[in-house]
């Protein structure tokens, strides 16, 4: 079955997919870099993004390349790879995929116990499981993006300062990653029983070290004024954290 | 500024971004379809029925709830290709607010739409080179990446990225940062159940953080450094 689940068929079917995708995301950053150009943006500053957004992006990839690993050998590489590059998301495709296996009498996600019928099954529900952004965002993202923009002025208008829509953003992203963090160290406190101190600490001295060197980063960068570090500073600072993590 | 042209330019967005999304979705949905042809197997659709009750229902919600919070701090373009691209939380969210912060554009501006857009569609073709070149080199690849040595580095990855975000978003204000960070570690702490569902405590976190903020933004016009 893994062999069929591996064929060339199905990489033609899932590779022509994320071609697609690919190419809807140069269109964008194709017509975004333009308009750039075009609302008087600075060219440096855009490439910048593009740079930053890849340096910081290769990490988290090489993660979810493992994801598409461990997925490999119960459906195969070809079902994983398109799900992981294209609408996916790594803590839900393997959590979905079991739940899916078992749905369907296949049991536990495994390539001996795959038939064409549970994998034809499985991947239809991954797939149906985690579109409604997709299909939201046909609908509504420009009415919901246009109220939200009118209540912002009105607000901005009304009180003669800057709408709040950017304290909102920082303070969402702060809630964001406090709850992640969070979740650290009550897994440290409690995550082998109330107040035991025997969890896993090493996600914790991560997340300490990545800050540390975030923050030699940012020294530099608006201290020294070497602002190309700024490009490199999360990946930097994630690579040292996660080699950290190997030596603990 | 050329108006006219970013105004098309922003036309032009919803009506691409629509278009992908409808095309990307029927291919996604249509798949498992074309697959179950190829291999001899076409889905249950009992089984998929029943399966999505059990466990796509809760992923429907989350998904909602990501598309209301979400959509604001992407904008149009970058909205539109996250939620084609996926993997939102663990990296475009936090890639798009660090480009926003690196080029320091508002929300709600055409500039912000601009960066956010480069930052999400740069972000996703780099997840797609990589793993492209990651499936190509699967057999050599698969004993450095499997390596015992280095599992820890890759099972860290997300402690790693949210480690280096929380020092570029709490100088913004210490002292509110804390009180999700308090709140949080306290309820995990004392409810050690909730510690997997971390995703889905971001929006108690994020609503509490939100509420304080609007206290110190109607005082001070900003959350910027108020300690200060």
């Amino acid at each position: 079955m893994i062999r069929t689940l591996n064929s060339p068929a199905l990489y033609a079917i899932c590779g022509g997919i994320i071609g697609f995708v690919a190419v809807v995301c140069l269109v964008f950053l194709i017509r975004a870099y333009r308009a750039g150009i075009a609302a008087g943006m600075d060219k440096g500053m855009l490439k910048r993004t593009i740079t930053s957004s890849v340096t910081f992006t290769i990490l988290p990839s090489v993660g979810i390349l493992l994801g598409v690993i461990a997925l490999s050998g119960s459906l195969g590489t070809p079902w994983p790879w398109l799900r992981l590059s294209v609408i996916g998301a790594l803590h839900y495709e393997t959590q979905v995929a079991q739940a899916a296996a078992e749905q369907v009498g296949v049991g536990t996600l495994s390539a001996a116990n795959m038939t064409p019928v549970g994998f034809a099954t499985i991947a239809l529900l991954m797939s149906i499981c985690i579109p409604w952004g997709m299909i939201l965002s046909f609908f509504f993202n420009k009415s919901y993006l246009k109220k939200i923009k009118g209540k912002n002025k009105e607000e901005a208008d009304k009180e003669k300062t800057p709408s709040f829509g950017d304290s909102a953003m920082i303070a969402m992203f702060m809630g964001l990653v406090s709850a992640y963090i969070g979740s650290y160290i009550g897994g440290f406190v409690s995550g082998e029983g109330l107040f035991t101190f025997k969890g896993d600490l090493t996600p914790i001295i991560v997340a300490v070290i990545s800050a540390a060197v975030m923050a030699v980063f940012t020294y530099f960068a608006e201290k020294k004024h070497m602002v190309w570090l700024e490009s490199f500073s999360i990946a930097g600072s994630m690579l040292v954290g996660m080699l950290a993590a190997v030596f603990i | 500024m050329n108006n006219e042209y970013l105004e098309k330019y922003n036309k032009g967005t919803h009506i691409i971004g629509r278009l992908a999304s409808a095309i990307a979705l029927f291919l996604l949905v249509g798949a498992p379809f074309l697959i179950g042809k190829v291999i001899g197997g076409m889905p249950d659709l009992s089984a998929v029925a029943k399966g999505f009750i059990s466990v796509g229902l809760v992923w429907t919600i989350s998904s909602v709830v990501e598309f209301l919070v979400y959509t604001p701090m992407l904008g149009a373009g970058g909205g539109y290709l996250a939620f084609i691209t996926g993997n939102l939380i663990n990296m475009k969210i936090p890639c798009a607010m660090n480009a926003k912060e690196m080029a320091g554009t508002r929300s709600g501006t055409t500039e912000n739409e601009i960066i956010s857009t480069l930052s999400i569609a740069a972000s996703s073709l780099t997840t797609i080179v990589v793993l492209a070149l990651g499936v190509l080199l699967l057999t050599p690849l698969q004993p450095i990446l499997q390596s015992e040595t280095l599992q820890p580095a890759f099972a860290n990855v997300v402690p790693a990225l949210f480690g280096a975000m929380a020092y570029q978003y709490f100088r913004k204000n210490l002292k509110l940062a804390m009180a999700p960070l308090i709140i949080m570690s306290v309820l995990f702490i004392l409810v050690p159940a909730l510690i997997s569902q971390a995703s889905i405590m971001i929006l108690p976190s994020g609503a509490i953080t939100i509420a304080l903020a609007y206290m110190i933004y109607k005082k001070n016009g900003t959350i910027e450094k108020a300690e200060k």
